[in-house]
């Protein structure tokens, strides 16, 4: 196509073909914009036919009930109770695996997971229709990349209380409570863990087999998690360092899947 | 072959001019400087950005009680510090910790505050918006109250397209404020430029600058971004570590960020905790009141040698740092107008 001082120039054109596809305007000519716009259209469809919705739900539980904030105390043993106020953890950078073979990721996934709100507990995650898949790993936490890629919205907005203040840097994950265990101010405990410079990284990969090519239920055991704790010297660590990294790897390893 | 080419010429069109929303302003990159560590691309320069992020700047309303604004310890005739303050003051009369820094060409900056605590411009602002000795808010509060306000979300909406505001929003026009922050306008950009000549005690200062000082606070921006002990003495009521509380490593111990000398002659007083008024009380302790320690910077350990003449030539070089064109321009100054015709609107 020669350039033509007559017709409008190729920016005009786009602009007119969108218009064609709103169906106002159906005169003009066909050109290499339609193509493309076309192209990425049926693109489009027949990716979203292909794929299918599954559920991965957080269950946070203590002694296999569900969590209950606030009002429950929790038996610990005989003498000692558990009250929590806040249980907050960011899931980023999923995935999904046949043995070792990749067959989905999820496209910018962080999601804060937040007891108090129920609707934050299931993720909808768009896979291949035909994926089959054995295994889901994920991080409990967020990556260094993005703890030092500037202002973020939504679930890394640092509204959503999940951002240090006086140091840069995401809170992996945050537990708040009290206990009778705990000789502090107000018996209160809180666990801050965050931490993405070296050597303080706190964020942990985790793995774990799934049964169900339909659902996904990922429980967080938090009467099994405090078992690994001494509340009486443990209950506050609120910055990054060895002592997060190691409660880090503690809660990481208590959730599980609903295969056995 | 002809089609394929106006294909791709017409794709590169689109690109250039197809996706360009309004006004984007270009970052004046000063001839000479090394390119801004600022990533443009997730935040590109905006008017209405910019302007929203001046009216956050000089407005209160980042505080708990409507007190405190970024201009209180930042004021623009002060090279955007707190003038005459050793430690800045916040919230109900309250002393902080240092001096706060003098605010210019952040887009360079690496890290920010006197321990790059902060990592990103952005976040930034959480720290003194968050600390109780300063606004004593939290961003959730903040975003609440903006919402809340008639301007401001109408502000918001205009330069962000978004009816919700997030915390993302409001960090972002700040920084935009803060970019625009630019100082390089001095006698020393003038001279480099060729537009004028040194004095010739401006021009022994130099020479002695560039052979005392310059390895920290290199040029053109009069800072290596790096973290350094400058042999001063700890003081024993502030017990402040330096960098050593962001890495928790001894090597880090008594480090500050070096800091820009860029307007020097309005930042008084000096230092991470404001310890000295003059510049000659600055230039006596690198010549005798160097404190040893394992960590001093390497090119201190023995002080600096300067005869008072010496002296007196390095601070007339220093002096030619400073910008007026950047402490009195009116783009950086107290909104008036926008709050004033944004107030109309509301009424």
């Amino acid at each position: 196509m020669p350039a033509n001082t007559t017709s409008p120039s190729y920016f005009d054109n786009f602009q007119l073909n969108l218009c064609a596809i709103n169906g106002l305007n159906l005169r003009f000519r066909f050109k290499a914009a339609n193509l493309i716009i076309f192209c990425l259209a049926f693109w489009s469809t027949s990716y979203s036919q292909q794929n299918k919705k599954i559920e991965l739900q957080f269950n946070p539980t203590f002694k296999r009930q569900s969590l209950a904030l606030d009002s429950i105390y929790y038996h610990l043993n005989q003498t000692d109770s558990v009250q929590f106020t806040v249980l907050k953890f960011y899931i980023s950078n999923i995935s999904l695996f046949a043995d070792s073979q990749l067959v989905f990721r999820e496209e910018n996934s962080f999601h804060l997971i937040d007891a108090s709100l129920k609707g934050s507990l299931m993720l909808p995650l768009s896979v291949p229709q035909s994926a089959f898949f054995n295994t889901i790993k994920f991080n409990l936490g967020i990556d260094s990349t993005t703890n030092v890629s500037g202002a973020l919205e939504n679930d890394l907005d640092p509204t959503k209380g999940m951002y240090w203040t006086w140091q840069s840097g995401y809170i992996n994950f945050k537990l708040e409570g009290n206990s009778n265990q705990c000789k502090t101010r107000k018996n209160e405990f809180k666990f801050h863990l965050g931490g993405y410079l070296a050597p303080f990284e706190a964020l942990r990969k985790i793995t774990l087999p799934v049964q169900h090519n339909d659902s996904i239920s990922i429980d967080f055991p938090l009467d099994l998690f405090l078992s690994k704790l001494d509340l009486s010297v443990e209950n506050e660590v609120m910055i990054p360092g060895y002592k997060a990294m190691l409660i880090a790897t503690k809660a990481a390893a208590e959730f599980k899947s609903d295969t056995p | 072959m002809k089609k394929k080419t106006s294909i791709i010429a017409f794709i590169l069109l689109v690109i250039t001019f197809g996706f360009r929303v309004n006004h984007t302003p270009e970052f004046p990159t000063p001839k000479g400087w090394p390119l801004p560590q600022y990533d443009f691309r997730k935040n590109p320069l905006d008017s209405k950005k910019i302007e929203l992020g001046r009216m956050l700047f000089y407005d209160p309303i980042l505080s708990r009680d409507s007190s405190i604004s970024c201009t209180s310890c930042h004021s623009q005739y002060s090279a955007f510090t707190h003038v005459d303050h050793a430690l800045s003051h916040g919230i109900d009369g309250k002393i902080g910790t240092r001096n706060s820094p003098a605010l210019m060409n952040l887009a360079w900056g690496k890290s920010f505050m006197w321990d790059g605590a902060i990592n990103h411009l952005d976040m930034q602002a959480l720290a003194p918006i968050s600390n109780t000795l300063e606004m004593d808010d939290n961003i959730k509060n903040v975003v609440f109250k903006l919402q809340r306000s008639a301007i401001y979300s109408t502000l918001f909406y205009t330069a962000f397209g978004v009816k919700k505001i997030q915390g993302a929003h409001v960090l972002k026009s700040l920084s935009q404020f803060m970019l625009t922050l630019v100082s390089s306008n001095s006698k020393y950009d003038k001279m480099k430029q060729g537009a004028i000549k040194f004095t010739e005690a401006e021009h022994r200062g130099y020479l002695l600058f560039q052979n005392h000082c310059s390895s920290c606070h290199k040029e053109p921006l009069f800072s290596n971004y790096q973290f350094e002990n400058n042999g001063l003495h700890l003081d024993d009521s502030l017990l402040d570590i330096g960098r050593m509380r962001v890495t928790q490593h001894a090597v880090d111990s008594l480090k500050f960020k070096v800091p820009t000398l860029r307007n020097i002659e309005f930042t008084s007083p000096y230092m991470h905790d404001g310890r000295f008024q003059t510049l000659n009380q600055v230039l006596n302790h690198y010549i005798k009141g160097i404190m040893p320690s394992s960590t001093l910077s390497g090119i201190l350990k023995n002080g600096i040698n300067l005869s008072p003449n010496e002296k007196a030539d390095v601070v007339a070089f220093l002096l030619t740092l400073s910008d007026k064109e950047f402490v009195f321009n009116p783009q950086f100054s107290y909104p008036k107008s926008s709050f004033q015709k944004n107030l109309k609107q509301a009424d």
